[in-house]
């Protein structure tokens, strides 16, 4: 059985570089899709932060001030998406679609306007984020397992504990699931639902700050054009894959990140042609859709139809 | 929706005001002179014959792929895989040009066409059916289903397909399957005229028959979404209306795709690139979502797009700069409140009723 060699311990390190990003917009597309809001413009803040941080480490030579910067776009793109739909009435597609066609034009702009490079952006002054490394497990067989890998991997793991005790056990969890369910109810019972939605828009985007900078700075310290790959999409699949609850979500990027390490291993075990390689997390999220898609066929049928 | 009112007219200029103090300002910090630099971009959008057939050119593609985003968003479904509709509806059209010999020119062309325009409208019955059936957003289908395009038709362009044994890319299409190229050195070519055709014939199938009337009903707005509430009232299958409208928006992907191949590019190699696609979201959006305002947009775009190349070329600025304008006119066109805000000055009000007048 020469497929099961590629079960092991290196791929278990894969799939959770992988499910990294993935599960960071997830969260944030989780929480938006729970208050209401379809953020499609994830994709753009992701990029813009990856750009950002890139960028910023370079010039000051200091990875912390690059993370920061990097997060700070995050929200700011998040900023001028909330300004969009909820300020000006802009529709949320329209404006998430321009927001990234901006982001992915703007990055390009400025990688040839500041770097004067075209496709990618490399250099040995940026500083990327180094992976932490646990004293205590130092020698011990768990110390492939669990150390060496970079912060925003141990983070989703602690966001994912903390969002669904939020999510569940808190006002703001309760408010923020009334506002997406009904929001005249929520209105009704003393909620500020636009506050609602610009706190989980926000926080939306300084998720997808987080994996920007984990794309640009951590998982590598380059910059790509367009490195963010549907990232963003397949975070919001995977929120709704885990219907839209924390650990659904995690346990959706979870699989998302399994398809994606499988994919760069078998490439190596039996030199398929990359770009059906490269295909598969996006053939897995069709197939997930289609998979969402019989579920609530299934649902709507036990449940009496309603007009919404 | 709304019909084209004075109201989003002075919303445009006012946007393309704002953008064009924007790109000034943009232009100042990275040190360049913005007149020259304008004097540059509209030699090289409208300076001779051949740029204003290159413009022509550039705009052959938007003019079809926006005309996809209008069908599509009018009848609700936010459809923003143009692009995949546009590779399969490309690689299929070369596939097509090279592989049936012996016709003439005009079945040939004919058959091309249809070809990509079913292929087109293939890669759009995944979602369409998966959100009209289970509702499931087609906004992801569709984007995820972009990057499968890019990806099939580059493994297509590398094995099935391969003709040339150093470069991926098929055989040339047959001298028969050429749409004609009018100059010599410019790829303006007559798939344009078939560009403005569709177009007409869309605006008079959406807006002056009773189809058009049962495909628009299904969420009829820049923001109407299937399914619509309306549409049922009116005892009209929104479903129908959405399947067919999703099917026609990736129909037209494809020919937009099959138009470039046959027209400018004449092979398919794994290099070719599309943008087409998102490019005709934004424009359809200015155009406000009517078959000939997006036509109209489609030529602004075209105009901008050969102009940023032009400037691209001559000087260090990059092309990015025209979509980054774009993409801020969007935020300008998209923001209801502030063209509902403009009611509130009594000079708009009157405006508007003379221009309104002046229409009917």
């Amino acid at each position: 059985m020469e497929w099961l060699e590629i079960f092991d311990i290196s791929l278990f390190r894969s799939v959770l570089r992988n499910m990294t990003p993935i599960a960071l917009i997830g969260f944030g597309a989780a929480m938006c899709s729970s208050a209401g809001v379809l953020n499609i413009g994830l994709e753009g803040k992701m990029l813009n932060a990856a750009f950002v941080g890139v960028a910023t480490s370079f010039y000051t030579g200091s990875a912390l001030i690059g993370f920061i910067c990097g997060v700070s776009a995050g929200i700011l793109t998040s900023i001028l998406f909330g300004l969009l739909s909820f300020k000006l009435g802009a529709d949320e597609v329209l404006a998430g679609l321009a927001i990234n066609i901006f982001a992915l034009a703007g990055t390009r702009y400025l990688l040839e306007t500041l770097f004067q490079r075209r496709g990618f952006f490399s250099d040995p002054s940026i500083q990327g984020i180094d992976p932490i490394h646990f004293k205590f497990l130092e020698g011990s067989k768990f110390e492939l397992i669990f150390s060496g890998y970079t912060p925003s991997v141990y983070f989703i793991f602690f966001l994912a504990v903390i969002l669904y005790f939020v999510y569940y056990h808190t006002r703001l969890g309760t408010s923020i699931r009334a506002t997406g369910e009904n929001p005249e109810a929520a209105e009704d019972a003393g909620i500020n639902t636009i506050r609602i939605k610009w706190f989980t828009v926000i926080f939306a985007g300084f998720l997808a700050g987080i994996a920007g900078t984990f794309l640009s700075l951590e998982n590598m310290t380059l910059f790509t054009e367009g490195m963010s790959a549907g990232k963003g999409f397949i975070g919001l699949v995977a929120s709704a894959f885990g219907n839209s609850t924390p650990l659904g979500t995690f346990g959706a990027s979870a699989f998302f990140g399994l398809g994606d390490a499988i994919g760069i291993r078998l490439q190596g075990v039996y030199e398929l042609d990359s770009r059906l390689v490269l295909m598969i997390p996006y053939a897995l999220t069709v197939g997930i859709l289609v998979l969402i898609g019989i579920r609530q066929r299934y649902k709507i049928r036990r449940v009496p139809i309603q007009n919404n | 929706m709304e019909k084209f009112s004075f109201k989003d007219v002075l919303i445009l200029i006012a946007g393309l005001f704002i953008t064009s103090i924007f790109a000034w300002s943009i232009l100042r910090a990275t040190g360049h002179i913005p007149s020259e630099i304008g004097k540059l971009f509209l030699k090289g959008a409208f300076g001779d014959k051949r740029n204003i057939s290159n413009t022509l050119n550039a705009a052959t593609p938007l003019i079809l792929t926006a005309l996809a985003t209008v069908v599509a968003f009018r009848v609700g479904m936010f459809n923003i895989g143009v692009n995949g509709s546009m590779y399969v509806g490309a690689l299929y059209a070369a596939w097509a040009g090279y592989r049936f010999t012996g016709l003439g020119h005009y079945a040939h062309v004919s058959l091309c066409l249809a070809i990509s325009v079913t292929v087109g409208a293939l890669w759009m019955l995944l979602p369409a059916v998966l959100r009209v059936y289970a509702g499931v957003s087609e906004i992801i289908t569709t984007i995820m289903l972009n990057f499968v395009a890019v990806l099939f038709v580059s493994y297509m362009a590398n094995g099935p397909f391969r003709a040339d044994p150093i470069a991926p890319s098929t055989p040339r299409i047959l001298e028969t399957a050429e749409l004609k190229q009018y100059f010599p050195n410019s790829q303006f070519h007559s798939g344009f005229f078939i560009a403005v055709f569709v177009s007409i014939l869309f605006y008079f199938l959406l807006n002056k028959t009773t189809f058009g009337y049962e495909l628009r009903s299904g969420g009829d707005g820049l923001v109407g979404n299937y399914p619509s509430r309306y549409s049922s009232y009116l005892g009209i299958p929104s479903n129908r209306s959405a399947i067919i409208g999703m099917l026609m928006s990736g129909g037209l992907g494809g020919l937009a795709g099959g138009v470039e191949v046959l027209g400018s590019v004449r092979n398919f190699y794994q290099e070719l690139q599309f943008v087409q696609g998102f490019d005709g979201i934004l424009i359809a959006i200015i155009g406000k979502l009517e078959p000939i305002g997006g036509m109209i947009a489609a030529l602004g775009y075209g105009a901008l797009k050969n102009g940023g190349l032009y400037v691209d070329y001559k000087t260090d600025v990059s092309r990015e700069i025209v979509v980054i304008l774009m993409s801020i006119l969007i935020f300008f066109v998209s923001a209801q409140k502030i063209v509902r805000g403009l009611e509130k000055y009594e000079i708009v009000r009157r405006l508007e009723s003379i221009f309104s007048r002046k229409i009917k």
